[in-house]
């Protein structure tokens, strides 16, 4: 039966318990699920031929053998089978291939395979987070099928397509363009017709990446208030009914001396969001459409795995989309510093209020990935939450792991990454590290770079030159990065040119060089410390 | 007039049909709620017809009961609307109903609301009723507005999001709108003489009430009660007979000739036989019609009742069960799993038996999401369940691919002890609540019907089965072998006997608990050895017997040596390095080649393990004629250990003798007191053999201990004591190397154990202490006194007895000490001295 078959046939309980039930259950209810899912896991995937390149012939028979046998992977460890789509190594066939950024231009693409039990899982909790988005406590949600949802996502194969498709499956609610429109349309033809039909049949869901979601939002706002079109015209183009509104909001905005906003127009139902760096958006976002963001944790190879509720106040994961592990933060450490160190996990009722964790999945239902390094970092929000009658773990995400820079959820920028770009770029630069940081509120990617001595006499140096240089790189080899521009209109590179021999000095204060990726806030600080310092020669001489 | 009579009686007659049915239906709140509202319709439908006729007492009577009626409609409608929509809060409803009450009861008494309605001769001579309302009015109509108000908020808010409600609520709010338009129009002029109020009001009713049907809150079977028969078959009557009451008494008069009140009196009768006629055609038409099923559900249930607590074999009660389910469901396709020991749920009985096995683990979501249900669950209501999230693709696979939709849990008490799957009905219907019932009926009957053969089957399979070991017992074995001899004469059929050696050692060594566990583990061994190729038994104590239906002798000695071999490695664990490792004496037959009786089969078998442990035990014999010979010869006397041993336990001895002469001495007079003891006892020869080894070797430790303690002049400090003490384990250390004689450590550990526990080594008391042990004590402790040692000299015979007297209870078994004294005295026993300062006995 589909969801919308249900609407009419059972109550509202009914469907809610059915698809957000799993926030009813305790801490051991869950685990029942997640070591019952994984055991049926590990009896397909280890007999994959997949399955047997990682174990090299051994066969777990136990989630404790299981974790022991099977080391901590990345998609190297599948590249070889999964990037040319050998079916026959699989744990179970795939239906459908998604595709998502690997490493920039040295590895351009991922490939993970979706089996049916995979997609059936991702429908069913793909939902829960929908009523969830909608509702406003437990048991409460508000989906009719008469509803329009706008949507700021990627088509396939990239992962964000598949959920405008699973949700059809579920529910007719139409979709601002249409799915097959919108798919020949660029992202800013979608934009425009996504609000011209919404001005005609109104918005009820809106659903994106923050970092999209926001720029849709902004650009809502500047086709409403007449810029980039006249009012007129608009006006023509829409009901009478929504006419009246836009008409009635105008001559309100007028009053408070402000822009018109999205939610003048439009009374949105539920707002979902997904991707990195949401929570510099989430205000922003609720100033213009009145209603908060839903948080929803989905990726190419995990699936769709957690999400919040109406509470917005963290996020719950799934019991059966994926087998959890987590790196303590420590630990992730200790491996990043020695690659040969195998790092502890704990499982969801190991976790502990406050720590942060390296997430590590094992895809459940036939899935590819076992043991596997999302390279995402969360911090436990608590065991459960009073609010929401809750009593299993709850998470916030925080971010990549330090050693990939994720630019609004667009971009993998990794160590590889800006080594290849300075090094197509020709420019003389002696050292480097790079740190990703807020400013006013938006992520830019800062690195510090220190010149070759002989080059400061023979080229022209400046920052703005140099980020002009990089810049043209990172776009070259990355059409992500290269996207950040054109569809968000972000520039988020920031140069800094250290004086020469100032990551010789660190090194000689220190002990140890400064880290490329993410050195914490305090290497940074105390390399800012050496950048400012004056030369030996002067300090504390009086003349 | 005629039109408001004739529908206001329609009305009533409506009104007082759903009343009767619900009257016997369920009272849930909901259905109280809409009694409520019917009893409020009669109030305001009926007082205002009977003030139309001007009935008896009077019409301002009703005037008033209608009045009441109309008053309470929008609390009482207000209180359905709540239940139906379940709400828990009142949202004022009860001031509400106060409200109007006491504005009724105001109204009674002022007339300030409504006043009396004022009555016209109209034109035609009919009688009219003017109202002549005042603006008052308008307060209750205000009211009246407020709590519909509070109807559609309440529906907006619950509807929100929830298109069920939307569809549930929408027969109510139709009804709301057609009462409304109704009383309405039964204000405008050109609409007199037609009762739109009362016509809205009956078509408001049947809303709420198809509404309730919706809802599955009542079975519309409950319409056809017997009083609603009643009720039709008067109306029926009453409508046919009404023209021809006057003609037919005319006639009566006329024709017949029979007086006015005869007449009368046979209307009414022939009134009264057409009334229950038509009642009972009535009454067998609705049970052929809607009852019937009922019916038959009813009489099947009580069949297979019958049927299912006639039997105590599980096979008959599940067809049974099998017939109900295709028979009055309409089944196509049942299964029913079984619970079984291990707690799995084995697949026992499929409508077809063409399907194939299955079994659903304990841990399975389906089976833990049924013992939380109580009734019949869709499969669609499972898979909404959380359970559903953690079941394996391969298990929803094998759901669908049995087309299973509907399951019903089979419990005893709180315990899910099967569970019955069932697929789609015939003609692809659904399943409806009544199916639910009589599936609910059925199950119940059934699992009490199983748990009853599953009790029998255990008392069965327990009164089959050994205690200990869960091998099956003695008896069994003869029925067994019997069957098996029977079905396997044109095959082989072998016969292992299996008696564990020296095991009586074993107890007396490690405790009866040790012993019991070895049993175990042997049983568990031969268990997993025969697998499924034959039947193991227990016959008793220490022997055991394995019946192989198709081997010949030589795979059955194959199997027997790899079970001995089993059992001597058992104990050679870490875990159990201490224990003595158990041997097997095994003897194997088989049929038809070397007997042709179940008799010959055992008993040669028999003879095989006797040959066995007369050779040493700690082997496989096989059957041969060579064998019955040398049993015939009669060559099988009892030989005894310690003749066959004599040179091992002399040497031994004149090891002491070399070390401690005295101690050589010592040994022999204890082994002959003590033989004498057990002779005096009554013992059997066997243990007299033993008790006089026991005696010779008791002191045997005695070689570890170094002379200066041994023959130390004076007393012993308190570690060369603890020294001393030792020579009991090292004794027992020596022994133990010496596998044929082993059966006297139970003996010579326990000499210097003291009757009340405070001896050494191990504080056992009472008769936890061996029996020979105990009797060593005695007389060792005897020999020890009335001998000279290098510290001290040697006691008088008497004395020793005294002091064996005195020691009664404490040190020594107070029996043994009692005989042991009597003897010396009576001179059973002769006095033995080594040495010449003595005293005289």
């Amino acid at each position: 039966m589909r969801f919308q078959e249900k609407l009419r046939n059972n109550s509202k309980e009914a469907i809610w318990d059915e698809y957000c039930g799993f926030l009813n259950m305790s801490m051991d209810d869950y685990m029942k699920v997640q070591n019952r899912l994984v055991m049926e896991q590990i009896e397909i995937w280890s007999k994959s031929g997949l399955g047997q390149k990682i174990l090299k012939g051994k066969k777990p028979s136990t989630i404790e053998e299981f974790r022991k046998m099977v080391p901590l992977t990345t998609y190297g460890d599948y590249a070889d089978i999964l990037l040319k789509k050998q079916d026959e190594y699989l744990p179970e066939k795939a239906v459908l291939w998604i595709q998502t950024t690997w490493e920039g231009g040295m590895h351009p693409i991922k490939l993970a395979p979706y089996t049916k039990g995979m997609l059936d899982t991702y429908k069913r909790n793909m939902m829960a987070a929908f009523i969830l988005a909608t509702g406003t406590g437990r048991g409460d949600f508000d989906i009719s099928v008469t509803d329009h949802m706008l949507y700021a996502l990627a088509p396939l194969p990239y992962a964000t397509g598949i959920m405008p498709l699973l949700l059809k499956d579920e529910i007719d609610i139409e979709y601002l363009p249409p799915v097959k429109e919108a798919a020949a349309m660029t992202f800013k033809e979608r934009n425009v017709r996504g609000f011209k039909l919404g001005m005609k049949k109104g918005i009820e869901y809106f659903f994106g990446l923050g970092s999209v979601t926001h720029y849709v939002s902004q650009s809502v706002t500047a086709l409403s208030s007449g810029k980039g079109g006249s009012g007129k015209s608009l006006l023509k183009s829409v009901s009478p009914a929504m006419a009246a509104k836009y008409l009635k909001a105008k001559k309100a905005c007028r009053a408070e001396n402000r822009e018109l906003l999205p939610k003048d127009l439009f009374k949105l139902k539920g707002f979902m969001c997904a991707g990195t760096d949401n929570w510099c958006y989430k205000d922003d976002l609720e100033e213009m459409w009145g209603i908060r963001p839903m948080e929803l944790f989905a990726g190419t190879e995990p699936t769709c795995i957690g999400t919040e509720t109406w509470a917005r106040n963290g996020m719950y994961f799934f019991p059966d989309a994926c087998f959890y592990e987590f790196i303590p933060e420590d630990e992730m450490y200790k491996n990043m510093e020695d690659s040969s160190y195998v790092p502890r996990t704990v499982l969801m009722n190991e976790v502990i209020p406050g720590e942060k964790y390296e997430i590590v999945i094992s895809v459940l239902k036939g899935g590819a990935f076992v043991r596997y390094r999302v390279g995402d970092v969360y911090r436990c929000a608590g065991i459960g939450n009073k609010e929401e009658g809750t009593s299993i773990p709850r998470f916030y995400y925080i971010d990549r792991v330090p050693n990939v820079i994720d630019i609004a959820g667009f971009t993998r920028i990794t160590e590889n990454s800006i080594r290849h770009s300075i090094e197509l770029s020709g420019l003389r630069i002696f050292d480097w590290f790079a740190v990703k940081e807020y400013v006013n509120n938006r992520p830019q990617l800062h690195i510090y770079v220190e010149m070759e001595k002989d080059a400061l006499t023979s080229i022209a140096v400046s920052s703005e030159i140099l980020k002009e240089h990089l810049g043209i790189y990172f776009k070259y080899l990355d059409n992500d990065y290269s996207d950040l521009k054109k569809i968000l209109g972000i520039d988020p590179l920031n140069i800094t040119i250290v004086k020469c021999g100032t990551f010789e000095r660190y090194k000689q204060i220190y002990g140890k060089p400064i880290r490329k990726m993410n050195p914490s806030a305090h290497d940074v600080a105390d390399f800012g410390a050496l950048i400012n310092e004056k030369p030996t020669g002067y300090s504390g001489r009086n003349f | 007039m005629v039109n408001y009579s004739g529908v206001s009686i329609i009305a009533l007659l409506g009104y007082l049909f759903l009343l009767l049915a619900f009257l016997a239906a369920k009272k849930t709140k909901v259905v109280k709620s809409f009694i409520a509202v019917l009893v409020t319709m009669l109030l305001c439908t009926g007082g205002s017809f009977l003030m139309r006729i001007q009935f008896w007492p009077s019409v301002y009577l009703w005037h008033h009961v209608s009045l009441l009626g109309i008053l309470l409609i929008p609390c009482v409608f207000f209180k359905f609307f709540l239940c139906f929509l379940e709400e828990k809060r009142n949202y004022g409803n009860k001031l509400f109903s106060a409200f109007f009450l006491i504005m009724f009861v105001v109204n009674l008494f002022t007339n300030v609301f409504i006043p009396l309605p004022e009555i016209v001769e109209g034109a035609d001579g009919k009688t009219q009723f003017l109202y002549h309302y005042s603006y008052t009015v308008c307060l209750l109509l205000g009211v009246a507005v407020i709590i519909l108000i509070q109807c559609i908020r309440l529906f907006i808010r619950c509807s929100r999001g929830d298109e069920l409600i939307k569809r549930q609520l929408k027969p109510v709010l139709l009804g709301i709108g057609i009462l409304t338009v109704g009383t309405v129009m039964s204000t405008f002029p050109f609409l007199r003489g037609i009762p739109t109020d009362i016509i809205g009001s009956i078509v408001f009713v049947y809303l709420l009430f198809y509404a309730l049907y919706k809802k599955h809150l009542f079975k519309l079977t409950l319409l056809f009660s017997p009083a609603n028969c009643y009720i039709v078959a008067v109306l029926i009557s009453m409508a046919a007979l009404y023209r021809f009451v006057t003609p037919t008494r005319n006639y009566l008069m006329e024709k017949v000739r029979l007086s006015e009140a005869l007449a009368i009196l046979a209307v009414a009768m022939l009134m009264l036989v057409i009334i229950f006629l038509l009642y009972i055609i009535m009454k067998n038409f609705i049970n052929t019609i809607f009852v019937r099923e009922e019916h038959v559900q009813a009489e099947t249930l009580k069949q297979f009742s019958y049927s299912v607590s006639k039997t105590l074999d599980r096979e008959i009660i599940l067809s049974e069960l099998m017939e109900v389910l295709s028979g009055v469901i309409g089944v196509t396709k049942a299964y029913v799993c079984i619970k079984d020991s291990n707690g799995q749920y084995n697949m026992e009985k499929a409508m077809s038996p063409l399907e194939d096995l299955f079994v659903l683990k304990s841990d399975h979501p389906l089976i833990e999401y049924m013992a939380k249900t109580d009734g019949c669950v869709l499969i669609e209501d499972f898979k909404c369940s959380s359970n559903y999230r953690s079941m394996w693709e391969i298990e929803k696979l094998q759901l669908d691919s049995k087309g299973i939709q509907c399951m019903v849990p089979m419990k005893d008490n709180d315990e899910l002890i099967g569970i019955i799957l069932l697929a789609k009905k015939n003609k692809n219907k659904q399943y409806t609540y009544d199916d639910f019932g009589m599936l609910s009926s059925v199950s119940s009957v059934c699992s009490m019907a199983v748990k009853n053969s599953s009790l029998y089957e255990k008392a069965y399979e327990e009164a089959r089965k050994d205690e200990l070991t869960g091998l099956y017992n003695r008896k069994c074995f003869y029925e067994k072998i019997t069957s098996a001899f029977e079905n396997s004469r044109d095959k082989s059929l072998a016969l292992i006997m299996l008696n564990v050696d020296d095991f009586k050692l074993y107890n007396q060594l490690y405790g009866n608990k040790e012993g019991d566990y070895a049993l175990k583990r042997i049983a568990e061994i031969i268990t997993a050895s025969v697998g499924g190729q034959g039947d193991a038994f227990r016959m008793g104590g220490k022997e055991f017997t394995i019946l192989l239906p198709g081997f010949d002798i030589y795979s059955a000695k194959l199997l027997a040596e790899s079970i001995a071999q089993q059992v001597r490695d058992m104990n050679s664990t870490t875990k159990m390095y201490r224990l003595k490792t158990l041997t097997m004496s095994c003897g194997i037959c088989a049929s038809p080649y070397l007997a042709s009786s179940v008799d010959e089969l055992i008993s040669n078998a028999d003879l095989c393990v006797y040959n066995a442990k007369r050779a040493g035990k700690n082997k496989v014999v096989m059957y041969n004629e060579s064998i019955e010979h040398s049993e015939s010869n009669g060559s099988g006397a009892f030989k005894s250990a310690y003749d066959e041993y004599k040179s091992t336990i002399y040497a031994l001895t004149a090891a002491i003798d070399a070390k401690d002469h005295y101690t050589f001495g010592h040994s022999q007079n204890v082994a002959y007191y003590a033989s004498e003891l057990a002779k005096a006892c009554g013992m059997s020869h066997e243990f007299i053999g033993i008790i006089n080894e026991a005696g010779m070797l008791h002191d045997i430790g005695k070689i570890g201990i170094t002379d200066n303690i041994l023959n130390k002049p004076g007393k012993l400090d308190a570690q060369e004591y603890e020294t001393m003490k030792t020579h009991v384990e090292n004794s027992v250390g020596i022994i133990r190397h010496l596998p044929s004689l082993d059966y006297v450590i139970p003996a010579v550990i326990s000499h210097h154990e003291r009757y009340d526990g405070c001896g050494y080594p191990r504080g056992i008391a009472g008769e936890d202490i061996p029996l020979m042990g105990r009797m060593l004590c005695v007389v060792d402790s005897f020999d020890a006194m009335i001998s000279r040692r290098t510290y001290k000299k040697a006691m008088s015979v008497e004395k020793a007895l005294q002091i064996v007297e005195e020691e009664k209870g404490r040190q020594f078994d107070p029996k043994l000490a009692d005989l042991f004294i009597e003897q010396v005295r009576n001179g059973g026993i002769q006095v033995r001295r080594n040495d010449s300062e003595t005293e005289a006995v």
